[in-house]
This record gives C-alpha cells, sequence and structure tokens, in this order.
C-alpha cells in the first residue's frame, strides 16, 4: 500500500486539493473536517461551522460541483476533490443572481447561515424546473436560519428560479457523474498513520457526582416486567444483595460501598459501533413490608461529556403460577450531552429490553444455584440498572 | 469539535480492503460516505484507531442487473438513485425512497449500503428495502454469502456481520407489472429521522404481499404475509379491506406497548396502503 500522502511519524497528511479553482495541497490530520481545513488550514472563514454534525447546514460547500457537508466530510476522504466555497462563487452567474435577490428581499440577517445557504440555493437553481414554493422550502429545510423565518429567502429563490426558466434557462438533471459519493476518488490510495499523542487512558477516576436529589424528575419513563421462576422471596432477597445483582447486569462494576445504602461503580454499555462507561454511584432503598425497592443513580462517562441521573423503582409480586415471581420495573432517567443529542427513546427501550432479558437469565441461573458467567468488567455493580438504562439511552438517547 | 485520533486507508480493491480487515488490530470501522459515522464521530460516540474508506474500490461504486435484479454496490448513494443514474427496476419505489433521504447535501454523499449497515431503525432503506424483498450480499474471509435485509438487521445499530465482513452490494428485485407499492414517513421535522415509517408491497393478481412498519424501536416489523392485514385476502379491493385493528394486533404482538405510538405507526400504515392503491405521480425532485 503506497504511502505516498503520508507523512509518517506525524499522523498529518499533505491533502490534495483543488479548492476555488487553484490546486494546492494542505497538511491536515484524516480527522479533521474539510470545514477546519478550509477555515483554519487554507484561512477561508466564509464557510461556517454550526451544528458539525450534519443538522444545521452553514457548512455546506461545494464538492466536485456538489454540495455536500463540509463537517462529515474527514480530510482522508476527499484527497484530489475539488471544492468550492463561498469566496469561489464571487464570479458565478447564479450566486450572483442569489445575492442580488437576497439583498432585495432581506433574505438574511445575522448572516450565519447565509453561506450554506446560498450554496443551497444554488443547488436549486439549477435543479428544480420551477419556482414551486413548497419544493423550494422543503429543500431548504437541511440549512437552519433562526432569523429571517425564511420568507425572505424563499422569496428571494423563487424570484432567481422564475427568472431564469423565463429567460429559457432550463433546470439540470445531474444525469451525468459517477457513482459514489461526490468528493471521493476511485482506487487511490492513502495511509494515514496515527500518532497517539496520548494513551487512552483505561480507567478514568469517578466522575464527581453531585448529590443525589430527593426529588428526581426524569426526562424519560418506562416500565418492564421480569418474569422469574423462582419464588418471590427468593428474588427479592437477591435483589437486596446488590454485589449478587451487579454481577448479573452486564458490564456493571461495582467499585465501592461507602455506606450501607449507597455504591459506587460504571457501567458499560455498547449499542452497535458506540460503546460508552458511565461511573457514578447510586443510593438503594428497600422497603421489607412491600417487597419493594428503588436504585436512584447518576454519573458521567469518561471526560464528563455525557451525564446521566436515573431511577428505578422495583416491586417483587408473584407470578402467574405459584413459585413464580415478577418483578415489575419502573425506569426514569434523563441523559444529557452528545449520548442524549445523538439517541432516542425508542432505541434505549430496546436496549433496555436486551439487557433485561440478560439479567434474567443470569439472575436465574444464580437462583438455580448456577455458576453466572464472570462479567466483562470488574466486580457486581448493582443496580446501576438505572445508569446501564441511562446509558442505553445515552445511546439511544434522543436528539 | 473533533474525533478522536485515527489512521486512514483507503484500500483499492475488495481483495485489500479484506484482506486489512482481517489484519488491523484494534477498533477498526469501514467508512462510505461518512453521513451517520460522521457525527457520531465527531460527537466522540464512536472512537476508532482506524479508518477504512471503502470508497476507493470500483465494484463498491458499481450497478448491474442481473434478470430481473438489480445489483447496487454498497457505495452508490441516495442521490444516485433519486436523479435515475440507476436504473430502477422498481417502477419509480427507489427514486421516491430516496429523493426523501434527509437533505440533498447528505444524499449526495450517504450511500445505501452505509445506511443499511449503520441500521438506526427510523433509516428509510431499512424498511424500504425490507419491505421490497431485497438482499444484501457480504463478502469476507470465507467467501460471499447472502442475506435476507430482514435477517441482516438485527437490532438497533447492529446487523449481521462478522468482524472480517463487509456488505459489498444491495440486490432488490424488480417490481412487477401489477404490483402494487406504498411508502410513507412521518417526520416533524423534514428531513429528519422518521417517527413512524409504512411500507407496503402488493401482488393484487397473486394475492400476496408484504409490509413493515419502521422506524419502531428494533428491526423493522414485517409481516412477510400481509394477508391478515386485508382480513385474509389481497385483492383488487385491497384498499377497501385494510384493517387498521390488524395491524395494531401486529404491533402489540412485537411489543409495542403505547397505543399512541400503535394509533400513529397505525396511521402511518394505512396511508401507505392508500397510496398504493393510488399511486401519486413520480415528482422529483421533491425532497429536501
Amino acid at each position: 500500500m503506497s504511502a505516498a500522502l503520508a507523512e509518517f511519524g506525524t499522523g498529518r497528511m499533505a491533502l490534495p486539493l483543488t479548492v476555488n479553482g487553484r490546486s494546492l495541497r494542505v497538511e491536515a490530520e484524516p480527522r479533521s473536517h474539510l470545514g477546519d481545513v478550509l477555515r483554519e488550514g487554507l484561512n477561508l472563514t466564509g464557510t461556517h461551522l454550526g451544528c458539525e454534525h450534519g443538522v444545521c447546514g452553514a457548512c455546506t460547500v461545494l464538492l466536485d460541483g456538489e454540495p455536500a457537508r463540509a463537517c462529515l466530510t474527514f480530510a482522508g476522504a476527499c484527497a484530489g476533490a475539488a471544492v468550492t466555497t463561498i469566496e469561489g462563487l464571487d464570479a458565478d452567474e447564479i450566486a450572483g443572481e442569489l445575492r442580488a435577490a437576497f439583498n432585495r428581499e432581506h433574505a438574511l440577517q445575522c448572516g450565519y447561515c447565509t453561506p450554506g445557504m446560498l450554496v443551497a440555493a444554488r443547488d436549486l437553481v439549477l435543479r428544480l424546473p420551477d419556482a414551486d414554493e413548497r419544493r423550494i422550502r422543503v429543500a431548504l429545510s437541511g440549512n437552519l436560519c433562526r432569523c429571517t423565518g425564511y420568507a425572505g429567502i424563499v422569496r428571494a429563490v423563487m424570484a432567481v428560479i422564475a427568472d431564469r426558466r423565463g429567460r429559457g434557462i432550463l433546470p439540470e438533471t445531474g444525469a451525468a457523474r459517477a457513482l459514489g459519493p461526490v468528493g471521493a476518488r476511485i482506487g487511490e490510495t492513502i495511509v494515514a498513520p496515527v500518532r497517539r499523542l496520548t494513551s487512552p487512558v483505561a480507567s478514568v477516576a469517578p466522575a464527581a457526582v453531585s448529590d443525589l436529589a430527593a426529588a428526581f424528575e426524569p426526562a424519560h419513563r418506562f416500565t418492564q416486567a421480569l418474569d422469574l421462576a423462582h419464588p418471590p422471596e427468593a428474588v427479592f432477597t437477591l435483589l437486596g444483595d446488590i454485589e449478587a445483582v451487579a454481577a448479573c447486569l452486564p458490564g456493571a462494576v461495582l467499585t465501592a460501598r461507602p455506606a450501607p445504602d449507597a455504591v459506587e461503580g460504571g457501567l458499560q454499555v455498547r449499542i452497535g459501533p458506540i460503546a460508552a462507561t458511565f461511573r457514578g454511584r447510586a443510593r438503594i432503598e428497600r422497603d421489607e413490608a412491600a417487597r419493594s425497592g428503588s436504585v436512584h443513580g447518576a454519573g458521567s462517562d469518561a471526560g464528563g461529556r455525557s451525564a446521566t441521573e436515573g431511577q428505578i423503582r422495583y416491586r417483587v409480586e408473584s407470578g402467574p403460577t405459584p413459585g413464580t415471581a415478577r418483578v415489575e420495573l419502573d425506569v426514569g432517567y434523563t441523559l444529557t450531552g452528545p449520548l442524549a443529542q445523538f439517541g432516542r427513546p425508542g432505541l434505549v427501550r430496546d436496549l433496555a429490553g436486551r439487557i433485561a432479558a440478560d439479567l434474567v437469565r443470569n439472575l436465574d441461573a444464580r437462583l438455580s444455584g448456577a455458576a453466572v458467567p464472570a462479567p466483562a468488567g470488574l466486580n457486581p455493580l448493582h443496580l446501576l440498572l438505572s445508569l446501564i438504562r441511562a446509558r442505553l439511552a445515552a445511546w439511544l438517547g434522543r436528539s | 469539535m473533533k474525533p478522536v485520533a485515527f489512521a486512514w486507508e483507503r484500500p483499492d480493491s475488495l481483495a485489500a480492503l479484506l484482506a486489512r480487515l482481517a489484519e488491523a488490530p484494534g477498533n477498526v470501522k469501514l467508512i462510505a460516505g461518512g453521513q451517520s459515522l460522521g457525527p457520531m464521530l465527531n460527537l466522540r460516540l464512536v472512537e476508532p484507531d482506524l479508518i477504512l474508506d471503502i470508497t476507493g474500490v470500483p465494484e463498491l461504486r458499481a450497478v448491474r442487473v442481473e434478470s430481473d435484479t438489480l445489483v447496487l454496490g454498497a457505495c452508490v448513494t441516495h442521490a444516485d438513485i433519486e436523479d435515475g443514474r440507476v436504473r430502477d427496476l422498481t417502477r419509480g419505489a427507489l427514486r421516491r425512497v430516496a429523493a426523501a433521504i434527509a437533505y440533498r447535501p447528505v444524499r449526495n454523499r450517504g450511500t445505501v449500503g452505509g445506511s443499511l449497515v449503520h441500521a438506526d431503525p427510523a433509516a428509510d432503506w431499512v424498511s424500504a428495502l425490507t419491505a421490497l424483498g431485497a438482499e444484501v450480499e457480504i463478502a469476507g474471509p470465507d467467501g460471499c454469502r447472502t442475506l435476507p435485509v430482514e435477517r441482516f438487521v438485527t437490532g438497533p445499530l447492529t446487523v449481521a456481520l462478522g468482524r472480517a465482513e463487509i456488505l459489498v452490494a444491495v440486490r432488490v428485485p424488480a417490481l412487477p407489472a401489477g404490483a402494487a407499492w406504498g411508502y410513507v414517513k412521518h417526520c416533524a421535522k423534514i428531513g429528519e429521522f422518521a417517527h413512524a415509517i409504512g411500507a407496503v408491497r402488493l401482488e393484487p393478481g397473486q394475492g400476496r404481499g408484504r409490509a413493515v412498519i419502521g422506524a419502531v424501536e428494533g428491526p423493522p416489523v414485517l409481516l412477510a404475509d400481509a394477508r391478515p392485514l386485508f382480513g385474509g385476502r389481497i385483492g383488487a379491493d385491497f384498499a377497501d379491506r385494510f384493517d387498521p385493528a390488524a395491524a395494531d394486533a401486529a404491533l402489540r404482538a412485537a411489543g409495542m406497548t403505547d397505543a399512541v405510538e400503535r394509533h400513529v405507526h397505525v396511521t402511518v400504515l394505512a396511508r401507505a396502503v392508500a397510496q398504493a392503491a393510488k399511486p401519486v405521480p413520480l415528482n422529483l425532485p421533491e425532497a429536501a
């Protein structure tokens, strides 16, 4: 494999690009996205960065002549591509007409969305057959503007399309271009070795956790029932043994027991390619008479970027047949940070369901006297069920 | 927002890609258009040691027709399908789905293979290709295998791919003359991930059909035999015979306990059935 584009030992690559008609090589890490390469490496600050995860459209540029999100195009993915930024559209005929129309229709206020908006609008002027307001509004939904309410922007785009079609300029179909992602060349080989600045720290000190407030209002809530073929008394007794429960909970690790009703530890959750480890602590309460209890926990992931707080209430009841038990779980959680930005509650519930299935299997094995499979992590962490759910939530979390 | 530092390699052949995937240590992720993985990298929800960029492999960017099956390379983009750069044997079904995925700048780089492997339950292709009866071609150290999409997507963000395997192509069977297709999704904001998806592929002449209820918690709910939704028989009058209670029962059986959620999904499926009975003209570009 060729290493022509890589500078070994630095983790950086000499990225060949044609930017606004100029061929150049810019030094970049493969993880840098095109927006940063343009702004930091080439001082082309007309490309704006908003959300940096593909939602807001502020960073939209032309890649091989087609609009693309600069924030979702990594340097390693666009070697050899032709990039046109807003700075490169000064002499562009359509962009010129759009600028005049934006000016006339008051289609901007703060201007932050405008570079991406103009690139997207130019694409519509090229492709839409006529000045259909609904289609324009639908198409511009990928570019967020929080100033104008879109009224002036839509009027401007409609005016330019109507004018050009009136002059007999037909829409383009985009039929002739190579298959595959724009900006990605076939057959080129890039090797950009990584330079690890720091070795990843496997164990991070438990994140600081504020005292768990008694009143907790979760953002999301769901219920789940676990059926076990063992007497309710035995199940309730087992649920009181936090080390045992943690051992049955996949991904849970118990690290400390600072008080009889408190545990510290962590929970690792994996959903597809996402893996997160939350560390924190939980407070345990039990009501022997009602055969119920609760676990209220809070934690954050390494670096403290995502945080969660959750509460699991459980009640052990008699199952459908004598000698069996049903555990009713009421799970509430709140998740903040990147995981929450990404996930959706439905995914959390599915993950919770799968974890619950593992938990039931392991609890059942333990109650039957069989050995529980060794947990992947350290020790038993207990009813970090809540944390688990929260993590799940995180992965699956809601945006 | 910066992803974790990773190495980046771009094999130029399928053989080189498979060899590297099999031998590379650490956490390796494949990337095609990066429109699903990119946000997760930027948010550092995924922290790979090495990214293998598969877009340099020519056969992954090719399309072929085998008899009545369209074979889409994994790196064919939504925009490629939307614009008609690939043949559509589904009489516009694929184009209509593609044109309504996210936003045009995303469709210009997002790929059909990447979307399937990412396996977000709310993604369009996961549901649409399941309803169309599509299969995936998987290549690995032990050769190639084929799986129906409904057996490929096993959970949220989870697919039946081995550590050293990759999805190389999607096989979409033709929609025969006389077959009816309906696909409707519900989004609160245009271009976002759907809250509910309904899809039907019905052959009234043969009395058979498939129905999919998607954007649920896990893989889409597939009724490979959709007759129960139509009072036990799929005929030319299928739209009149659609039974929302049967769809509701299917969702109950699939574990959807929330009545409001079931109502939204059943309503969206009913709209898909209505669309299949009375197709709207293909109106492109129509999408966000």
